[in-house]
């Protein structure tokens, strides 16, 4: 609503309640119109026909260049046809570390043994994990680099485990020694581990893993499996591949892994990978992900400037609020555009 | 399942589409189901409705008035929306302008809309009349910028505003209903001004002959009143129409307007 009537009175056009009227009435539900802010003081116009919006159900898309487009009646929740779990802000990533055991060819945000660290540490996991309940998420995911590097990675799990459900993921290669005691120390009610596997035969998880490394990822499986966690397993596969993978499926069900624990994705274009799906603000649905620098759009552009959201990690709450603001944004701004260009 | 009953409405606005579209899916699912035929002025529509081409007219309260009038009152009146039960003339002016009730207007320019709308026209002239107030003491600056529609686009209520704001006229007579659209005096303060209000009186109505028996009237009211503003899918409809609830008519919330016609001399036929 309007605050400061006395400065108003004087500078903002009476006819442009009148054309908004005009316009917009006479306009289709969901039509978008424009509205021209005239010669006055275009932020003060603005605060009006904003206020005129909020006040008789109409949306206001955007304005620039001095003309504001509306839409009749308000659109759709930005939300629908979502599952509940895409929902921005129902599962919260965080980065625990960016050093990783291995270099992946792929990998997104360019993890490797050469890496910095780069980890959230203790104190600000303990503190989302805690702000991540108010904020109404409902699950943690935690993920790397490899997470099992950290020394302190039973308490940050545990941290997570205390409040909400919570994935790990991880390349399952390092379960042995005092990570393997690590492990021991969660909590097998509250956590489950995906474990990264590309293939069923070690070719293809070697050659853009390391040699060796499908053996020990799937020992590792077998292990998490044994101290009695829940298991999911990752693919990352060319996007061709993703629809011809009965044979992995066949050497999932030997290893005892659901269905619904089998995570098969596509490869994406971010970080080292030299191809792969383009993905854009505009074109994921985003899933919140904090790292050490900031909050980012979406884990797979971790670390990517294009898909940081802010470089305020708390509070928690304003960040989810600030995706799901954007995202809403893009939503609209999709159907605008379709509005504006029936034919294109 | 019986034949639907076919509801006339005027297409004021191209939502008039999805109203009515959403309208027929609701009945669907009961006991009454219906179809809809547009018209392009409540003019056709009455005469439609007389000729039988259609059972039921969503009229405007000028066109009830003169569908009375063409019936000998026979017709009679099924339901409104809350809001037709309430529904008022405001009389506007630049803010500062120092009009003070109904009779401050004498000496001045009152600009009207459309002459076949009841809340920009035909009604003020009555209300003035009451006043004491005629053409000689009131300059009427008519603007009849959506004639046949009864003043349902609001175009010549905005037009009559602009009068107001080229110093064309000194004040404009507009329904409740544009007023609100325009926020008040809230959005805009210094720009309008609300110097009288009239009484309530009755505006739309569903409008039947008595042709249609209560057989098939009876199930359609029924669950017409059955439209629920808790329920997200009536919702939508119902706030596109402009309403809360379905209500039992008003009718004497007619009766200024049936004087107002008769005084003024205004044809009961087009």
């Amino acid at each position: 609503m309007v605050n400061d009537a006395s400065v108003l009175q004087a500078k903002v056009n009476p006819r442009l309640l009148l054309d908004l009227i005009e316009r917009v009435g006479a306009a289709a539900r969901y039509g978008v119109v424009q509205v021209p802010l005239g010669d006055a003081d275009h932020g003060q116009q603005e605060e009006v026909v904003a206020a005129w919006c909020e006040r008789t159900g109409n949306e206001l898309v955007e304005v620039s260049g001095g003309v504001a487009k509306i839409r009749r009646g308000r659109s759709a929740d930005p939300f629908d046809g979502l599952l509940p779990d895409q929902i921005p802000g129902t599962r919260l990533w965080m980065y625990t570390n960016f050093d990783c055991n291995l270099a992946c060819d792929y990998c997104c945000v360019r993890s490797s043994p050469q890496t910095a660290r780069a980890a959230l540490g203790i104190d600000r996991v303990r503190r989302l994990a805690a702000e991540a309940v108010d904020a109404g998420v409902s699950e943690l995911i935690l993920t790397g680099g490899e997470p099992f590097l950290l020394p302190d990675i039973d308490a940050l799990v545990a941290a997570c485990t205390a409040v909400l459900p919570t994935t790990l993921l991880t390349n399952g290669m390092l379960l042995r020694g005092r990570r393997l005691d690590a492990l021991r120390r969660m909590d097998r009610d509250r956590l489950i581990l995906q474990i990264s596997l590309d293939s069923p035969t070690s070719e293809i998880h070697d050659a853009h893993r390391g040699r060796g490394s499908w053996d020990r990822a799937v020992t590792g499986i077998k292990i998490a499996r044994e101290e009695g966690f829940r298991v999911k397993v990752a693919a990352t596969l060319p996007y061709e591949q993703t629809h011809a993978v009965e044979p992995f499926h066949q050497f999932l069900e030997g290893l005892g892994i659901d269905r619904e624990d089998r995570v098969i994705r596509a490869l994406a274009h971010r970080g080292v990978a030299e191809q792969g799906i383009e993905l854009t603000l505009e074109t994921l649905i985003p899933e919140v992900t904090v790292t050490d620098t900031g909050v980012y759009w979406h884990p797979v552009s971790a670390e990517h400037a294009d898909q940081l959201v802010t470089r305020d990690i708390f509070p928690l709450q304003a960040a989810i609020t600030q995706v799901r603001h954007r995202f809403a944004e893009h939503r609209a701004h999709a159907v605008a555009a379709a509005q504006w260009f029936p034919c294109a | 399942m019986s034949e639907p009953l076919l509801v006339g409405a005027v297409a004021y606005t191209p939502n008039v589409v999805p109203i009515w579209e959403g309208m027929r899916d609701y009945f669907a699912d009961t006991d009454a189901p219906i179809d809809f035929i547009l018209y392009s002025n409540y003019g056709r529509q009455v005469d439609a409705l007389l000729a039988g081409s259609i059972d039921l007219a969503w009229n405007t309260n000028l066109a009830w008035v003169r569908t009375v009038g063409q019936t000998q009152g026979a017709c009679r009146a099924l339901a409104m929306r809350d809001t037709d039960t309430v529904f008022q003339t405001v009389l506007v002016a630049r803010a500062g302008s120092n009009l003070d009730g109904i009779e401050s207007l004498r000496g001045k320019r009152l600009a009207l809309g459309s002459q076949d709308s009841a809340q920009a026209a035909i009604l003020p002239v009555h209300y003035l009349q009451q006043a004491g107030l005629d053409s000689d003491s009131v300059e009427l600056i008519r603007i009849n910028s959506d004639v046949g529609k009864h003043g349902d686009t609001g175009r010549s209520e905005l037009d009559a505003l602009r009068a107001v704001l080229e110093e064309r006229a000194d004040a404009a007579a507009i329904g409740i209903n544009t007023w609100e659209a325009m926020g008040r005096e809230d959005l805009m303060p210094g720009a309008f001004e609300a110097f009288w209000t009239s009484p309530t009186y009755s505006h739309c109505n569903f409008t039947a002959l008595p042709s249609l028996g209560a057989d098939r009237a009876g199930p359609w009211v029924e669950a017409l009143f059955a439209m629920d503003w808790e329920n997200p899918r009536h919702r939508e409809i119902l706030e596109m129409e402009g309403l809360r609830k379905w209500v039992p008519p008003e009718l004497a919330g007619y009766a200024s307007l049936f004087e107002a016609v008769e005084t003024q001399g205004i044809s009961i036929q087009w």
